[in-house]
Formats: C-alpha cells, sequence, structure tokens
C-alpha cells in the first residue's frame, strides 16, 4: 500500500496488481476540496472565463460606445440635465406620439447621447414592445449613429450570453457563478496556509510555476473574487430564489411595495382618457437637483403622457453613492407637484442594494473604475491560468503523451479556443463595427454574429491545427487586430487617435491605445508560447479589448513567473 | 491624489511585510535579519496599512473608502510580488 | 470522493466485463450521490432556508430579501458539507438534520401564516 501522496493534484493510485483488492486510503480534506476546486473550476471553466473576460471590458463599456458611434462627435461640455430632459420630453412628444410610457436616460460625462425607449403597440402576439432611439442633448433631437449595440454587447453577453432565451443565459450565467463560489470556498480550504506564505511562493518552472502563478492571482484577488461572485448571483436573485416571494408576498399591494424597494419602476395606472398637456419636465428636473445635488438625476420615466392621469418618476442616479437601492420623485404628470418621494429602503434592501452597487461599480471615480477593471482582468487571468494548468498537470500523468484520452483533448482545445480565440472574437467586434456598411439591413446583429463567427472560426483553428501552433497564431491574430485598430480608425473614419489625443477625448483616444496595450501582450504571449518547448508550461492568459487599461504588471508577471 | 498616497503606502506597506519573511530576506539581501528587525518590518508593514486604510476612509467615507481601499491592497500587493519575481530573475 | 476512473485489477481478474462493470458502477455511484446531494439537495436546503427565515418577527419584505440574499451562501455551505464529510451516507444525513427544523418554520410560511410584523 502506497504511502499517502501529500501533493495537492495527485490521484490515487488504482490498487496494486497483487489480486487482493485494497480500497484506496481516505482522503483528508484539503485533498477533497482540491479535487472539488479542480473540478467546480473545470467544468463551466470557459463559461467562467467568458463571462469575467467580458465583465470586465464592460466596465468600461460607455467609452466603448462612444468609440462605436464616430458619428457622435465629441461633447467638450454638457448642458444642463433639467434643459435636455426637457428638449428631449418635447421631441418625445412627436417622435412617440400618445404611447403609454417612455423613459429618458439622460446624459452624463462617461455616456454623453440620451437614450429614451418607449412603448409601442405590440404585434403578433407579444406581451410588450418597444422602440427606442439616441438623442443629442443639445438639440434634443433623435441622433443619426450607425446601428450598433456598441459596449452594451459585452455587458449583456456577461450575464445572460447570446443566441439563447434570456432566462436560460441567465440560469447558465448563475450555475457558473454557483460554481465558481464553490471553487473559490474549496480552493481557500485547500490552501488554508495561503495567507501566510503569501509571498513565499516558489517560481520555479514549469508545474509548480502554473500552480504559483493562479495561487497568487487567486489570492490577491480573493476579497474581489468573493465579492464579485457573491453579488453577481444577487444581482439576479429574484430569478435563481423566488420562494421567499412566492412564499411571503400575498397581495399584488405588497408585491408592489417588494418591487418599489429594488427598482424605480414605474407602474403605468390607466389612462383615463382626457388628454391634458405634460407638465415641465424641466421643472420636476430641477426640483429633483434641488433635493438631491446636481448631475444626479438620471433617469426620467413618463406614464401616459399626454393624459390627465400622468405620473412622472425621476430617478437619482448611481454615482457617488454605493448603493443602487432606488430613490425617486414621483409626480403628477400635469400639476407638476411631488406625489410620493421614495428617499430610502429598509435595511435587506439597502444591503442588496449595496451589493448591486458593488457588482456593477458605478459609484466610482476614474480611479476606482479603473482598480475594478485591473483586479477584474487579474481575475479573468486566474480562471484562465487554472484552465491550463490542468492541461499541464494532466499532461505528465498521460499515460501516452502523443495520444492523450479524449477529456484532456477536449479540454485543451476548448482552452485554447476561450483563453485565445475569445479576445480575437471581440476585437473582431470592432473591426465589424468600422467595416459593415452602414445601411446593412440589421447591421447591429451582424457585428454581434461576427463575433461569433470568428469565435467559431478560432474553436475550428484550436482543433484542426497542433496545439502549440493554434495558441501562437490566435494570439497573434488578437495582437494584429488589435495593433492596427488605429490605422483601421484613421481609414474608416474621420476622428484618427492624434486628433482624439489633441482634442482630449480620453474616451475615444483610451480604446485605441488600451487595445494596442493589449496588443502588445498578446504579442508577447505568443512569443512566450513560441520559444516554449512543447514539454514546458504553455502561458495561456486572459486580458480584456479595447479600453484604457495599464493592464497586465500583474498578469504579465504571471506569465513572466511562469517560466 | 488619495488614490496614488493611499496606493503607494501600501506598496510599502506590503514591501515592509515581504522583507519580513525569511525567504524574500535570502532573495534580496542574501542574507537572514535578526528576529528585531523582522519584528520591526512586520510592524512597520501593519501599520502602514492602517495609515493607507485612513487615509482612504477618511477621503472617500467608509462605504467607498473600503472598497477603494481593497482595489490598492490588492495592486500594492500584486505589484510586490511582481518585483520579487522580477528580482529573482535578474539574479538568476 | 474516492474515485478512480481507471478500471480496478479485481476486473481484469475477474475477467468478466459485467462484472468489472458493476464494480466501475459502485465504486462511481457514492460519487453520483454527493452530486445529486450538492446540486439538488444544496438548493432543497438553501431554498428551504431562504423561505423558513419569513417567520422572524421582522418586516416581512425586508425578510423576503433578506431570505434570497443569503441563500446563496446557505448553498455553498452545503455543497461543501456535502464533499468533505466522509461518506454520500453522512453527506445526505447532514443536509436531512439541516433541513429537519426548517421544514415546519417553511411550512407554516407557506401555509399563509399571516406576517408577524407588517411588511
Amino acid at each position: 500500500m502506497s504511502a499517502p501522496d501529500h501533493s495537492p493534484h495527485a490521484t490515487p493510485d488504482a490498487a496494486s496488481g497483487t489480486g487482493a483488492r485494497v480500497p484506496p486510503a481516505p482522503r483528508g480534506l484539503r485533498q477533497t476540496m482540491s479535487d472539488l476546486h479542480i473540478w467546480t473550476g473545470l467544468l463551466l471553466g470557459w463559461f467562467l472565463f467568458a463571462m469575467f473576460l467580458t465583465g470586465t471590458v464592460s466596465y468600461f463599456k460607455e467609452e466603448l460606445s462612444q468609440w462605436m458611434r464616430p458619428e457622435i462627435a465629441h461633447q467638450a461640455d454638457q448642458p444642463e440635465a433639467a434643459v435636455v430632459a426637457g428638449r428631449i420630453a418635447k421631441t418625445l412628444e412627436t417622435v412617440a406620439p400618445g404611447t403609454t410610457q417612455w423613459s429618458l436616460r439622460l446624459p452624463d460625462e462617461r455616456h454623453p447621447i440620451a437614450n429614451a425607449f418607449w412603448r409601442v403597440p405590440p404585434k403578433d402576439g407579444a406581451k410588450r414592445a418597444f422602440k427606442d432611439a439616441n438623442f443629442d442633448p443639445q438639440t434634443g433631437l433623435k441622433v443619426a449613429a450607425r446601428e450598433t449595440p456598441g459596449g452594451e454587447f459585452f455587458y449583456r453577453f456577461h450575464f445572460q450570453f447570446h443566441y439563447m432565451p434570456v432566462a436560460w443565459g441567465r440560469w447558465l450565467a448563475g450555475l457558473a457563478a454557483m460554481f465558481m463560489l464553490v471553487a473559490i470556498v474549496s480552493g481557500v480550504i485547500t490552501h488554508k496556509k495561503i495567507f501566510t506564505d503569501f509571498f513565499t511562493f516558489r517560481w520555479g518552472k514549469g508545474q509548480r510555476s502554473w500552480l504559483d502563478a493562479h495561487n497568487a492571482l487567486s489570492v490577491f484577488g480573493l476579497p474581489f473574487h468573493l465579492m464579485i461572485t457573491y453579488t453577481g448571483l444577487v444581482t439576479l436573485m429574484t430569478l435563481y430564489m423566488p420562494w421567499p416571494e412566492m412564499a411571503g408576498i400575498e397581495s399584488p399591494a405588497m408585491k408592489r411595495q417588494l418591487t418599489s424597494e429594488m427598482n424605480a419602476f414605474l407602474q403605468p395606472a390607466k389612462p383615463s382618457g382626457e388628454a391634458a398637456p405634460l407638465a415641465s419636465i424641466e421643472a420636476m428636473v430641477r426640483e429633483a437637483e434641488r433635493r438631491w445635488g446636481p448631475g444626479s438625476v438620471a433617469r426620467v420615466t413618463a406614464a401616459n403622457p399626454g393624459d390627465a392621469a400622468a405620473r412622472v418618476a425621476i430617478a437619482r442616479g448611481e454615482g457617488g453613492r454605493l448603493s443602487m437601492s432606488p430613490q425617486y420623485l414621483l409626480f403628477d404628470g400635469v400639476s407638476g407637484r411631488v406625489v410620493e418621494e421614495k428617499q430610502g429602503v429598509g435595511a435587506a434592501a439597502e444591503t442588496r442594494g449595496v451589493m448591486y452597487g458593488l457588482h456593477l461599480g458605478r459609484f466610482g471615480d476614474g480611479a476606482t473604475r479603473w482598480l475594478y477593471f485591473l483586479v477584474s482582468l487579474a481575475g479573468t487571468a486566474m480562471v484562465g491560468t487554472g484552465l491550463v494548468m490542468w492541461t499541464v498537470k494532466r499532461r505528465q500523468k498521460l499515460a501516452d503523451p502523443e495520444r492523450p484520452h479524449l477529456g484532456f483533448r477536449i479540454v485543451e482545445r476548448l482552452n485554447i479556443a476561450a483563453i485565445a480565440g475569445l479576445p480575437l472574437a471581440m476585437a473582431a467586434m470592432l473591426w465589424a463595427n468600422r467595416l459593415l456598411p452602414l445601411d446593412l439591413a440589421r447591421r447591429g446583429e451582424w457585428e454581434i454574429h461576427v463575433v461569433f463567427i470568428v469565435w467559431a472560426l478560432a474553436l475550428a483553428h484550436g482543433v484542426l491545427r497542433p496545439p502549440r501552433r493554434a495558441w501562437i497564431e490566435l494570439f497573434a491574430l488578437g495582437a494584429a487586430a488589435l495593433a492596427l485598430l488605429p490605422v483601421l480608425n484613421a481609414l474608416t473614419t474621420d476622428r484618427p487617435l492624434w486628433r482624439s489625443l489633441a482634442q482630449g477625448d480620453w474616451a475615444f483616444a483610451g480604446v485605441e491605445l488600451v487595445g494596442l496595450a493589449f496588443a502588445a501582450l498578446l504579442a508577447g504571449l505568443a512569443r512566450r508560447v513560441a520559444r516554449h518547448r512543447l514539454k514546458g508550461a504553455r502561458p495561456g492568459r486572459a486580458r480584456a479589448i479595447g479600453t484604457p487599461a495599464r493592464p497586465a504588471a500583474d498578469t504579465a508577471a504571471a506569465v513572466e513567473g511562469a517560466r | 491624489m488619495t488614490h496614488f498616497a493611499s496606493l503607494l503606502i501600501c506598496v510599502g506597506a506590503f514591501a515592509a511585510l515581504a522583507m519580513a519573511t525569511e525567504r524574500a530576506q535570502q532573495d534580496v539581501l542574501e542574507r537572514t535579519l535578526s528576529r528585531d528587525a523582522t519584528r520591526a518590518l512586520r510592524i512597520i508593514g501593519w501599520a502602514l496599512l492602517l495609515a493607507s486604510l485612513a487615509i482612504v476612509v477618511g477621503a472617500q467615507g467608509w462605504g467607498l473608502g473600503l472598497v477603494s481601499y481593497s482595489g490598492h491592497t490588492s495592486v500594492a500587493a500584486g505589484l510586490v510580488f511582481l518585483g520579487l519575481i522580477a528580482r529573482q530573475r535578474r539574479k538568476g | 470522493m474516492n474515485v478512480t476512473v481507471s478500471p480496478t485489477p479485481s476486473a481484469r481478474r475477474v475477467g468478466a466485463s459485467s462484472a468489472g462493470g458493476l464494480a466501475r458502477l459502485r465504486a462511481v455511484l457514492p460519487l453520483i450521490s454527493r452530486i445529486v446531494a450538492a446540486v439538488g439537495g444544496g438548493y432543497a436546503l438553501a431554498a428551504l432556508a431562504s423561505v423558513a427565515v419569513l417567520v422572524l418577527p421582522v418586516s416581512r419584505i425586508q425578510a423576503v430579501i433578506g431570505g434570497m440574499l443569503s441563500s446563496f451562501a446557505v448553498y455553498a455551505a452545503a455543497v461543501v458539507w456535502v464533499f468533505a464529510v466522509r461518506s454520500a451516507t453522512r453527506a445526505w444525513i447532514g443536509l436531512l438534520v439541516a433541513a429537519l427544523p426548517l421544514l415546519p418554520l417553511a411550512w407554516s410560511v407557506w401555509h399563509g401564516a399571516a406576517p408577524a410584523v407588517s411588511p
């Protein structure tokens, strides 16, 4: 009977071939937690990688959206929010006549145009239908910009994926998040001494280095990873755990109360049928700013505008406050008087609001946003190094390294498609944004199709080519795509990088500058893989695309340490 | 400005805590320090961590401050860790 | 999780594939049992706890939100427990022991006990 193996990822030997069937020795807690960690990390690891990468990018989704709508000129300064709201409300009277509800999001410095959606009569048996448009805050008129989902695509993909019903996507994301949560807890239990061992990692070579890189990235970001995973689950908790509501909410009135603790949602009442002009939206916004401070209003929602039963809700924005709990003022739409004020929510609701706010990170100033971005990027690298580490370890245990078993091959190829393929696919979206004809039907959807087409091609590439070559080639392609982005932009728009820099348009310039930084990163990774012999570690990693970042100080070094 | 100061102090804190470990002392100084020196480094490290927390909470309040702080500590720890690795690679 | 995927020597010794297959199945059964306990049982326990919380003498609405907020911690803890204990049987027993006091509480809430405190 062999002595118990203390290395964290050993598998028990099959019983020796003496003919006696010996049960394997009982495994300690650290060992079982290690197994649990590996399985929960691996089974949905590629989804988690994609969620982390798109989530990381989403912290700068507004800047990405600006870059993807180059027709909208750089707004050096914003007109007053109240004036903008009044202007656009006026436009909506002609753009959305007779609608029962419209909702307007006011511009801010990260998102310099206004966006409004409004209800239209549904067709084909749908329950509801909406139209939306972007508006110029200076004129209040509709803006003409190319049809593109902008950075919003990455944000939505992050929690509901694509090409599947929204509910399925969210369930899958939630399942992955639970796996992640268990992976974090089991990972901590396995490495109980990780804090004391913190600075004594063995930065040796080969397999040990991968473990160390993964450990380092996990430990640095542990508070963040735990927070982001748990709060992510909380953002969709009414979907994942509807039971308390089903058991405890006994009347529609209670349900409305519950909803108002979590959303600033204006329920449209039945219209009276009697027409009446909508009171001054500008005045309402000013009243809200009087109470909350200038620049605090984020959203104006009108129910039954133009009717005597009109109501208007002015909701507070998320900047400068940690909680995303609803805070709003409800006005009578005809008289313009305050009917109701939602100032605060109960303790549990406030906790949920803070958790929601922590996840989205919209409260922070620029520096805080960058911190979120960097640590989230480290989290992406953590997932990526974990996935690669699995193949590195297993490769040594293969009976015949030339013919690995199916499970190994699947993991290896999926790693390539996810870690090297996704960044390329995301860059492809930026290229499609510039290259797709402006009058193409459903252009916005096609930009998204391009992402998945390129991703599928990357998968095919990863399957058909020898793995090492596939890593190198896909990283190199991604690097090229990002490095050439400024060139592409200069050729296809009148906002080349040098002009954006001269104008101080940091959002626009930032997308390209960060793209360049990540191009350098991907190129570096490609070079490292090329320099390694197949037997050694294969650096695989992650990064985000196209937004201002001082990226991989930590991540590049994790790769460096993996030498 | 607050962010920068807090981050810088955190880097100093983690550098001190790192140097309080035997492994880092061997790598960087090529000898082990005395027990008193090690203890002093550890105290300095923790004190600097607290100072950084005080700065950022003072400027941003507890809610936002704690969030910023956890970002600073993560990034600072990462930087010190990288510094150690870089030094090691340059030596060998 | 004491599972090896490679065939055991006993399978080779016996030589009959069905007996070997049976032995392998029996080796995998505890793992499958644990997975069911973790994924299904854990969720059930979390759901149960999230409803049981509603008997607390606090605002009903806040209790509903609080129940949802804490449910994921219960789920994660249950999953870790299931794999930490020494056998699949113990895992199930542990889940049942945790569920037992919660069942009557959740039952009373579900079947319309009025909120102790106004919503």
